[in-house]
């Protein structure tokens, strides 16, 4: 008991003080009971148990007998489904809430900050994320509100921007936390301080200045990879006679990506990105998952071969105006509501399209929040993916593309006891409402803040201590 | 809304007769042309599928190689040109054009373009042959279908000035409408931009206050980076000959020779120094086209074609000892210094001492009207009308390297063919109809309503965050 309570102690001591809100972080021993289970890997069991120990799940189904030691939680009426993973994600990023958005161009020049702007080249592979993420516990706990779990981070920009880490959703998680790291080296076209966006004369001393420029410094970057990359095993196989490579961190860390052991995730939002993106891929026989896609409609073909992490962060139709948007109209064009409308049915439709072509897809939140994540995956939905497909798409297959389809995204046996647990339905539900997540086994009530949606204080006892028969912890 | 313009689109579509049989009887509404996007859907451009066998009858068909045919026949037998001539019979089963008064012409072929570009310049330094256009280039401009309505069949997609030596150019084929990779001509050999005078001097163009002037700022610099350049072009094409020769004689249980490093701004110019990749420089004036054809000369390499070229009047001769094509504006003048000396007699006088010479537009506005840039060939220094019609025809395609395949009116070539409504060089021709590997890309009864389909798409792509150009 002490051994299992001494570190939730420091975590409800930690949640205590920044948030008062919460009820709770409880880790240990649980049997969630009765509840309707959707493993999402073997059915849905309609009246489960789900045994969690020491952060794992221990048993899952119908009969599962209730160890001694559980904390019993009665789920009736609520619905378990494996915690949602988002691909791409920045939280915990110091710098990056100014930067562009992930999987999409932004407006203008996608600078951060004026003091980084100058340091910042736009090629960091030798970049370790999990070095740098730190998860604020109010970041943490907006994640766990749309039944985020766990997050891969990268940097938002830059053409080749390091390597990611997948983090749990717990608060203040960094460092020893991260679940996965490295995930997978990240490439895009945006360059340094913004150039490579695509201007016309990119101009200044800056390289490189184009997309263009962008590409072919990626392909010789990965060229000198590949010859590192050689050099270094004659080395080691014999170093007699032989001068020794260089010392190059960046040349380094490609070395995995040129020889297919590190996937490479290539942020191509638009068709012309993800063909430039394809090409370079066909050129160098990498390994490329193409995470954005928002016009993967158009590019099916494309993207035929790659594993694609589908961004649902759509673009309003109706907020989309200003110089550039003009520009490229030149003339005027159609902007009722009804071509607004279908607009939106095909950015809309661009998941059921990618899934109906049988292509194999996560879906991202592409930088929002994480309730704007789970709101546009319906959505998604609504335009036609099947649910049961977008509810795979944000829980195994995007775990099976951070390379942990083993460990985490379904409710089975063995693995990482990410859960969400809700009300009205699976947390994709029209009206489903999160009532708590569980993250490495711990557990967090998710109580919405005054005024925001759902929640219990309509009357109703919180929901954190209505259906738990154990309520031995004293919160604040 | 847009299904229903598709619809519309469908329907008009299904309504061409230009000659008997209608061209896309099969073209259902909304229905993906086949070979069109996929999942496309409503905001598929409807190309009209393309005919195994087409016959445009009765037409003056100026062929640019072989004098002018009256009441003449072409035959398109899968995308090539099979039979041309008057007389020549009418397979059963083609699909029919009546050209009945109308004048057909090759495909036009504009020798200087940066059309449907995402970034033209990679400014960041005087050299940039690791760039390719190809990486910038866009399917979706809409100034590409504005082009095949200016009868506009293929285009030397070219990186900017602004650099020594530039970027890797594009040769694209107008198939609006289809996916971006299938625009690229895989027939044409590549090529590269390179840039003598005030643009790579930026002069007109200097750096923002506390910038460094970027190497070089004389046209003596100009011409010392360029040699600079292709010498270490040429060490580094005797490394991997090098290389390859001592990898050819490695046996087994020998010390295996390591490759050296690649360096993907040097192999195209290894290219150039080979003869596979060819040269389009952008210049102006005698002295620095002398000076580029002498550098050529010493490294034993050809220049293609010359660029803007405005005072190539004044060295004609050496370009065309040189077999240098030239490629210029019909009428553009005094707009900064080094077009001081420009004269309109400028493509006529080269024409005549045996020069190779294009019109080109260099604007996606001017490329809708070339064919009127052309006659002002004939306007203003008599150029023959055959010899004009080449300046955009099958010169430009012998500048690309193309000329095999497109250009004129030969049977055997790709059906690449602009059918105007009068003489092309009359004011008052217009592009009825314009074919592209004998698939028809553009027809005026059509496209008011594709317009209107390109606009909803052209939304569309600015309300998911693109859209520029």
């Amino acid at each position: 008991m002490n051994r299992t309570f001494a570190p939730l102690r420091r975590v409800v001591a930690a949640v205590a003080f920044v948030v008062p809100v919460l009820l709770g972080a409880q880790g240990g021993t649980w049997a969630l009971t009765n509840a309707r289970v959707e493993t999402v890997t073997r059915g849905v069991i309609e009246k489960g148990t789900i045994v969690i120990r020491d952060g794992l799940i221990a048993a899952v189904g119908a009969d599962v007998p209730i160890p001694a030691d559980a904390r019993v939680l009665d789920l009736a009426g609520r619905t378990v489904a494996p915690g949602l993973i988002d691909l791409t994600s920045t939280i915990g990023l110091p710098g990056a809430a100014t930067a562009a958005p992930v999987g999409g161009r932004a407006g203008g020049a996608a600078g951060g900050g004026a003091a980084s702007a100058d340091r910042f080249t736009g090629f960091e592979a030798d970049r370790v994320i999990a070095d740098e993420v730190r998860v604020s516990p109010a970041e943490a706990r907006a994640a766990r509100e749309g039944g985020v779990t766990a997050a891969l981070v990268a940097p938002p920009r830059g053409a080749v921007r390091g390597l990611s880490a997948l983090v749990p959703m717990k608060d203040s998680a960094g460092g020893a936390d991260v679940i996965k790291s490295p995930v997978a080296e990240h490439f895009g076209f945006i360059a340094g301080n913004g150039f490579g966006a695509g201007g016309t004369n990119a101009r200044g001393d800056h390289t490189p200045g184009t997309i263009m420029g962008v590409v072919a410094y990626q392909r010789q970057e990965l060229y000198d990879a590949k010859r590192h990359a050689l050099l270094e095993e004659r080395w080691k196989a014999d170093p007699r006679g032989l001068a020794r490579p260089e010392h190059d961190p960046d040349l380094d860390a490609l070395v995995p990506v040129v020889l297919g052991r590190m996937p490479v995730f290539y942020d191509a939002p638009q068709e012309n990105d993800i063909r430039r993106a394809a090409r370079i891929d066909k050129e160098l026989f990498l390994r490329f998952t193409i995470v954005g896609a928002t016009e993967g409609w158009r590019a099916l073909d494309a993207l035929e071969g790659h594993p694609v992490v589908v961004s649902v962060n759509f673009p309003a139709p109706s907020t989309v105006t200003g110089w550039s948007y003009r520009y490229a109209m030149r003339h005027e064009s159609d902007d009722s509501a009804a071509a607004d409308r279908a607009a939106r049915t095909l950015i809309e439709g661009n998941a059921e399209a990618i899934h109906k072509a049988g292509l194999r897809f996560a879906l991202a939140s592409g930088g929002t929040n994480a309730t704007a994540f789970v709101s546009n995956v319906r959505k998604a939905v609504a335009a036609g993916l099947p649910a049961d497909v977008a509810l795979q798409a944000v829980t195994i297959r995007a775990a099976e593309m951070a390379g942990l389809g083993a460990a985490l995204g379904s409710v089975e046996p063995g693995k990482i006891a990410n859960l969400v647990v809700t009300d009205g339905g699976n947390v994709l539900a029209a009206d489903a409402k999160v009532r708590a997540v569980f993250v490495d086994g711990t557990r967090y009530d998710v109580v919405p803040a005054a005024g925001g949606r759902g929640g219990s204080r309509d009357g109703g006892p919180p929901s954190a201590t209505a259906n738990g028969t154990f309520n031995g912890d004293k919160t604040p | 809304m847009t299904q229903t313009l598709a619809r519309r689109a469908g329907t008009v579509l299904t309504g061409i007769a230009l000659g008997v049989t209608p061209l896309a009887a099969q073209q259902g509404a909304g229905a993906a042309p086949a070979d069109g996007w996929n999942g496309a859907g409503a905001l598929s451009i409807p190309v009209p599928p393309a005919a195994k066998l087409v016959a445009i009858t009765h037409a003056t068909i100026l062929t640019a190689s072989h004098g002018t045919i009256t009441d003449g026949t072409i035959v398109i037998r899968d995308g090539k040109i099979a039979a041309v001539g008057s007389g020549v019979p009418v397979p059963a089963g083609a699909q029919v054009i009546d050209a009945t008064g109308k004048f057909v012409t090759p495909g036009i072929i504009d020798a200087h373009s940066h059309s449907s570009l995402q970034g033209i310049n990679e400014m960041s330094s005087s050299v940039t042959s690791q760039v390719r256009i190809e990486d910038a280039f866009r399917e979706d401009g809409l100034t590409l279908y504005r082009q095949l309505a200016g009868g506009v069949t293929a285009a030397n997609v070219l990186h900017g000035s602004a650099n020594t030596i530039g970027g890797q150019n594009l040769t694209v084929k107008m198939r609006f409408g289809l996916p971006v990779d299938s625009m690229k001509y895989d027939k044409a050999p590549p090529g590269i931009k390179f840039a003598l005078g005030e643009n790579v001097r930026q002069t007109n163009n200097p750096p923002q206050p506390g910038r460094p002037l970027r190497y070089p700022h004389t046209r003596m610099g100009v011409e010392e980076l360029l040699r600079d350049s292709f010498t270490r072009a040429r060490e580094y094409q005797q490394e991997w000959k090098a290389y390859d020769k001592a990898k050819a004689a490695w046996k087994h249980g020998q010390p295996e020779p390591i490759p050296p490093a690649r360096d993907v701004q040097l192999d195209p110019l290894v290219e150039v120094l080979e003869g596979t990749r060819l040269v389009h420089a952008h210049s102006y004036r005698a002295d620095e086209i002398l000076m580029l054809l002498h550098v050529a000369k010493d490294f034993g390499f050809r220049i293609a074609s010359l660029q803007h070229v405005l005072e190539g009047y004044k060295v004609a001769d050496e370009i065309a000892a040189a077999n240098t094509g030239a490629s210029t504006f019909a009428d553009e003048w005094a707009y900064k210094l080094e077009a001081w000396d420009a004269i309109a007699f400028n493509p006529s006088l080269m024409a005549e001492r045996g020069v190779r010479v294009t019109v080109n537009s260099d604007s996606d506005e001017r490329a809708r009207r070339l064919y009127q840039d052309a006659a002002k060939a004939m306007h203003y220094g008599n150029t023959s009308e055959e010899e004009a019609l080449k300046m955009i025809t099958l010169n430009a395609a012998w500048q690309l390297g193309i000329d095999k395949y497109t250009g004129s009116i030969d049977v055997g070539k790709d059906a690449d063919i602009a059918i105007f409504t009068a003489h092309p060089f009359s004011p008052q021709a217009r592009v009825d109809m314009t074919l592209v590997d004998g698939r028809v890309f553009f027809d005026r009864r059509t496209a008011p309503t594709l317009e209107a389909v390109l606009q909803s798409l052209r939304h569309t792509r600015a309300a998911m965050g693109g859209g520029a150009e």
